[in-house]
């Protein structure tokens, strides 16, 4: 195993945006651009958006622990969602909310993967739970207190995509 | 024999992108959604490879995989990974248990396919003509020769087809192509430089797209060392220097596996049409032979009982012509069909000159001879050769 990197903010970034840029490429034909790193709000909620979301979520625990929240507006994950099945507006209409689901759920977990491997090559390994999903609108995501939070900003061609990294603290 | 490939993952989306990506090749996908339902499914169907994801609930990829190799019945079967698991060490250690390949996601499709075809020989859904069927269907041709003289000479040459013509000038134009939208027939010159002609071709045979697109030599015709070579590679077919046109046609028609017939035979109204082209190469000859008693007994089978040899565009007659015409009369007088014939002064003076054409009788325009067809005996039994 090799020595452990410390997990360092500029190493997270990196990893994520490695992550999130392979995966849209790769399976949706689009390229993420880093856009911002969201200021420091001392570990306090995303703030909340007005537009319909899908957020996939897929963990990782081991010798590194936290959560991922991958942020989506509901337009973009039923593009996303289109382009990564080969399905037609009217094929998606049918099929119903629990396909988009499944292929949000199926980025995030890419997308996490991309980034704990990272991890776990830096020394720290890792597993990747399995993917959940969250749905609405004005809602916000609270972190426990022992968590650090790095949110970071991509711009996919006109969409906005958010990676909300939440990081257990070492005890 | 189609192949089953068993595709398990808790995501249905990586389930329906594999079964999309398997689409055009003859292979069934059986699916199951963890460890538990992969096992028991290899068990039933024994599929030729398993592509396995590691984290699913229930049953994980790592443990399935572990009790399928301890499994004596199962433990043959490849199983390539296709999980988001791509760190180091976990690669090592489920290497280590025994897997053919690993792919991380993401991933394109065309590299699983690439990637699923070193352990299965996958084939198109409908192998030999993709695209084309007849010789009035458009098809593409791309043309690998570095002297544009004879890409313009191909082209110009096979204009009066439907098929669409492109050049290109070196190895990797030709691969971009290839890869971009594969042709229906490639032709390489030997005389790239570097041997390149033989790199492309084991570059376009390892490619699951074009492994059974044919492949054509061109090459000068005294360079028969060359010939050889290209020969024992596997070369589908070799076009010599100078170029015969009709027999590069025909050869591309053949390895298409196009319908040729309506070169020679064709329905006109109550009427069927032969009709032999200006110039009756062996090869032509050959074709239409293959086409006649097929074509003829599908005219009586639709209720056609009246045929036109047309041959008013051949120059000279040859013994290949005399053959095919004699045995084109003798299949209309065993199916009771009548028959006219349609020549030129030309042939008509030479058949005079053969004692067994000599009785043959000749309309000199097709409409006069749909117009006289039937009006005489069943079995027309020309009497003398005449102008009409």
């Amino acid at each position: 195993m090799p020595a452990a990197t410390q997990i360092t903010e500029a190493l997270i970034r990196e990893y994520i945006t490695r992550a999130v840029t392979d995966v849209f490429k790769t399976m949706i034909g689009r390229e993420p651009k880093f856009s911002t790193t969201a200021p420091n709000q001392g570990g306090k909620s995303h703030p909340a958006s007005n537009r319909p979301q899908v957020v996939g979520t897929v963990g990782f625990i081991g010798e590194a622990n936290g959560l991922v929240y991958l942020h989506l507006d509901l337009e973009f994950a039923r593009n996303c969602t289109k382009q990564l099945l080969g399905m037609t507006e009217a094929e998606l209409d049918e099929a119903g909310d629990e396909v988009i689901n499944d292929a949000i759920g199926e980025l995030t977990n890419m997308t996490v993967g991309g980034f704990k491997n990272g991890l776990c090559d830096a020394g720290h390994p890792c597993k990747l739970t399995i993917p959940s999903i969250l749905r609405g609108t004005n809602f916000s995501i609270e972190p426990i207190s022992s968590a650090i939070r790095h949110v970071y900003h991509f711009d996919c061609e006109g969409h906005q995509v958010i990676a909300d990294i939440l990081m257990k603290q070492d005890e | 024999m189609r192949y089953k490939v068993l595709t398990v993952d808790d995501s249905k989306t990586v389930r329906i992108i594999v079964k999309k990506a398997f689409k055009p090749f003859d292979v069934e996908i059986l699916e199951a959604a963890n460890g538990v339902e992969g096992l028991a499914i290899a068990a039933k169907e024994t599929p030729d490879l398993i592509l396995l994801d590691v984290t699913m609930p229930v049953m994980d990829g790592v443990e399935m995989l572990t009790k399928l190799k301890s499994d004596a019945a199962l433990k043959a079967i490849p199983v390539m990974m296709l999980t988001a698991e791509g760190g180091r060490d976990h690669v090592l250690k489920i290497a280590k248990i025994g897997v053919r390949d690993y792919l991380v996601k993401p991933f394109k499709e065309e590299v699983l396919i690439e990637k699923c075809s070193r352990v299965i020989d996958l084939k198109p859904v409908n192998e030999g003509p993709a695209k084309a069927k007849s010789i009035f269907d458009p098809a593409d041709i791309l043309i690998v020769e570095d002297k544009p003289a004879i890409v313009q000479q191909i082209q110009d040459g096979l204009k009066h087809t439907p098929w669409r013509m492109r050049g290109v000038s070196t190895q990797g134009e030709a691969l971009d192509a290839v890869t971009k939208a594969p042709p229906d027939v490639i032709i390489v010159s030997l005389s790239l430089p570097e041997e390149a002609a033989f790199t492309l071709f084991r570059l376009i045979r390892t490619n699951v797209k074009t492994k059974y697109t044919p492949v054509f030599a061109l090459v000068v015709k005294t360079e028969t060392t060359q010939q050889q070579q290209a020969q024992t590679v596997g070369f589908s077919a070799i076009i010599t220097k100078p170029i015969d046109m009709g027999e590069l046609e025909t050869k591309i028609a053949k390895a298409m596996n196009l319908d040729t017939s309506q070169r020679y035979y064709a329905t006109e109204g109550t009427i069927m049409v032969m009709r032999l082209p200006e110039v009756c190469s062996p090869a032509v000859i050959a074709e239409a032979v293959t086409y006649l008693k097929p074509k003829f007994a599908e005219a009586v089978d639709s209720g056609i009982n009246k045929i036109v040899i047309d041959i008013h565009q051949i120059k000279s007659l040859h013994m290949g012509i005399i053959k095919l015409l004699f045995q084109a009369m003798q299949t209309c007088r065993d199916l009771a069909m009548h028959f006219a014939l349609v020549g030129n002064p030309q042939i008509i003076s030479e058949c005079k000159g053969f004692e067994d054409t000599r009785g043959w009788t000749f309309y000199d325009s097709l409409d006069e001879a749909k117009n006289n067809l039937g009006k005489g005996p069943a079995v027309s039994t020309p009497q003398m050769a005449t102008v009409e």
